[in-house]
């Protein structure tokens, strides 16, 4: 902690395009980040068109838009470097999964957010640093496909206990450990998963800070592209 | 009534293959034994005639069993063609030359039956039985030529009976072959339509559920709306609680997705509405994936001690369910003060662990299976 990262600079607020159909959760948004504080909300839209250009450290993405699942957006918007911080209900596994795959540096699950939890994640994906909630800690703890990272028992347990129980102290609690050790279980497992799906330049920027604060080895990082990423890319 | 159509397919298999024996049998015993004994001294050699009867009637036997068993022809059958086509030959030889096609000659009209019996539902019986034919004429056109007797009225003859009992064989081969794959495909389309009937029911049976919860819902819905035009203030936090839990209904019904009901699903999402009637407020995140089959009395196991968190939870509970191939983990999160809580983990005979842990007013119940493992 307090090195130099590639990321946002502690002296200005965080900044933030919401892209959410809901009025109610725009409205719901915009208290949380009410200024002076550590986020800014600097655009917000109904489709993902409307913020295009603008330019935001975060990019804060509702999933279902209008009825219609924007899953498929996601990589194209890691693409060009953006970070994308996914804000849904549709908290499935299988759902986290592929919007992780694509890129997105985390999921919060609008059932259970706080405007600490949120802003927590915010702040920490605007750093680049692993940042974990608990529908990510169940969508990694659980990952039974050909290519997913090799998580320790340890590290295993930790997600899952993270998803199911009420905070990291109890975790910590039940695994007989420090809570410090706990977060190191999980910011890891996180990485492991960053490294071992589609390759993006949010995650390469996210192995970059873990690597800096000795989370992992660079010899650690084998980037290979799963099988889910390989079949929407072009052949050749 | 799949059974019952099976029953009719299995029935049609059967009995069509014992009607090739009783064709065969009443044949050899009806005409070829006749044949054999009441023209026993028109035979050069009846003695041999009657050998050939008697295989005929071993292969018959033998054949006969393989169908009334297994409704097929036997497993190896090269041995039992070629005796037979051996019982041709050896008739052919114990007549004079000059009953070559005469009434006599019994064989080369009936063995054609006996391939018949032999070839019977066998992978590929339209090729043997054709080449078992083929051979029996091919015989019998050869007796023709060493003996002379290839006149018009002999060779006419020959193509009568020929043509004759090879269309009988193949005629009563090829129905029965086509009844029987009328069956099967009756019992296929009976079998699929059960499954989609399963289908439609299961669906239908989800939906009535969703409804039954979405009007609920929408009761709730009604009064807190009513409430607020009656002028109840949006800041009172009770009337926040109300609309946060009515709010976390609807979104859960929204990400519900799960095609059958499962069992243990079901179970926690009963006590989960009732927990709601008692206006605790639920949070319960989409259940992914497919949970594994679960070994006799895990599920009970698994689910008691959260249940009864749940059911005692005053004011809020969160219940997650984490499943794998391997495991399953359910977990209730609430603000409970009456659920003894033991500090060790509590071992279940199914292999189910629960595990209790109280932190500032919450208490965390957490039971997990794991697959045993394949021991070393």
């Amino acid at each position: 902690m307090g090195q130099q990262h590639l990321g946002v600079p502690a002296a200005r607020p965080v900044t933030v395009a919401l892209v959410e159909d809901h009025q109610v959760v725009v409205d719901g948004v915009r208290s949380w980040f009410a200024t002076p504080g550590p986020v800014e909300l600097v655009a917000q839209g109904p489709t993902i068109e409307s913020v295009l250009g603008t330019t935001a450290d975060v990019l804060l993405l509702d999933l279902n838009l209008n009825g219609t699942m924007v899953v498929d957006r996601v990589a194209e918007l890691c693409a060009g470097g953006q970070r994308i911080v996914v804000f849904s209900e549709h908290e499935e596994p299988e759902t986290v999964r592929a919007v992780l795959d694509a890129g997105a540096s985390a999921f919060i699950g609008k059932g259970r957010a706080t405007r600490d939890s949120c802003l927590e994640t915010i702040l920490e994906v605007a750093a680049d640093r692993p940042s974990v909630t608990p529908p990510m800690a169940q969508a990694i703890a659980t990952d039974e496909r050909p290519h997913r990272p090799q998580l320790s028992d340890k590290e295993r347990a930790a997600l899952l206990f993270w998803f199911q129980s009420m905070s990291k102290a109890s975790v910590a609690a039940r695994m007989g450990i420090k809570e410090r050790t706990v977060r190191q279980y999980i910011d890891r497992a996180r990485v492991k998963y960053a490294a071992a799906g589609r390759p993006a330049p949010t995650k390469e920027k996210l192995l970059i800070c873990a690597i800096q604060d000795g989370l992992i080895r660079p010899e650690e990082v084998t980037v290979y592209t799963s099988l889910a990423a390989r079949s929407g890319e072009e052949p050749g | 009534m799949i059974d019952d159509i099976e029953q009719v397919a299995r029935r049609y298999a059967r009995y069509t293959a014992l009607g090739a024996a009783v064709i065969a049998i009443l044949w050899h015993i009806g005409y070829d034994l006749t044949v054999t004994f009441l023209g026993w001294d028109s035979f050069r050699r009846p003695e041999l005639a009657a050998a050939a009867w008697v295989v005929y009637a071993v292969i018959a036997a033998i054949a006969t069993l393989s169908l009334w068993r297994t409704s097929r022809g036997p497993a190896r059958i090269r041995e039992l063609a070629v005796a037979a086509l051996a019982v041709d030959v050896a008739v052919i030889a114990a007549c004079r030359p000059e009953d070559l096609l005469g009434i006599s000659d019994w064989a080369w009209g009936s063995v054609g039956w006996l391939g018949v019996m032999l070839t019977w539902d066998r992978p590929r019986w339209r090729v043997e039985l054709a080449a078992f034919l083929a051979a029996n004429a091919g015989i019998m056109l050869a007796a023709m030529i060493v003996t002379g007797t290839l006149d018009r009225v002999s060779i006419a003859k020959y193509l009568v009976v020929i043509v004759g009992g090879t269309t009988m064989q193949l005629g009563y081969a090829a129905g029965c072959d086509t009844l029987r794959a009328r069956a099967e495909d009756a019992v296929l389309l009976a079998r699929r339509l059960a499954a989609d009937e399963a289908w439609r029911e299961s669906a239908w049976r989800i939906h009535a559920d969703r409804l039954r919860r979405y009007d609920a819902i929408r009761d709730a819905a009604e009064s807190l709306l009513r409430e607020l035009a009656d002028g109840a203030d949006p800041g009172d936090p009770r009337v926040r609680e109300n609309c946060t839990a009515g709010a976390m209904r609807l979104r859960r019904l929204i990400t519900e997705r799960e095609d059958m009901p499962d069992e243990l699903v079901s179970a926690l999402r009963e006590r989960i509405e009732a927990a709601e009637r008692r206006k605790v407020l639920v949070t319960a995140p989409p259940l992914g994936g497919n949970l594994p089959e679960l070994p006799e009395g895990v599920r009970e196991d698994l689910l008691r001690a959260p249940i009864r968190a749940l059911d005692g939870a005053r004011s809020r509970a969160r219940v997650t369910v984490s499943a794998m191939s391997t495991m399953v983990s359910v977990a209730v999160v609430a603000d409970t003060d009456d659920l003894p809580v033991t500090a060790e983990a509590v071992h279940e005979p199914s292999g189910v662990v629960v595990t209790y842990q109280r932190q500032e007013g919450e208490i965390w119940v957490n039971s997990i299976w794991e697959c045993p493992r394949p021991g070393p």
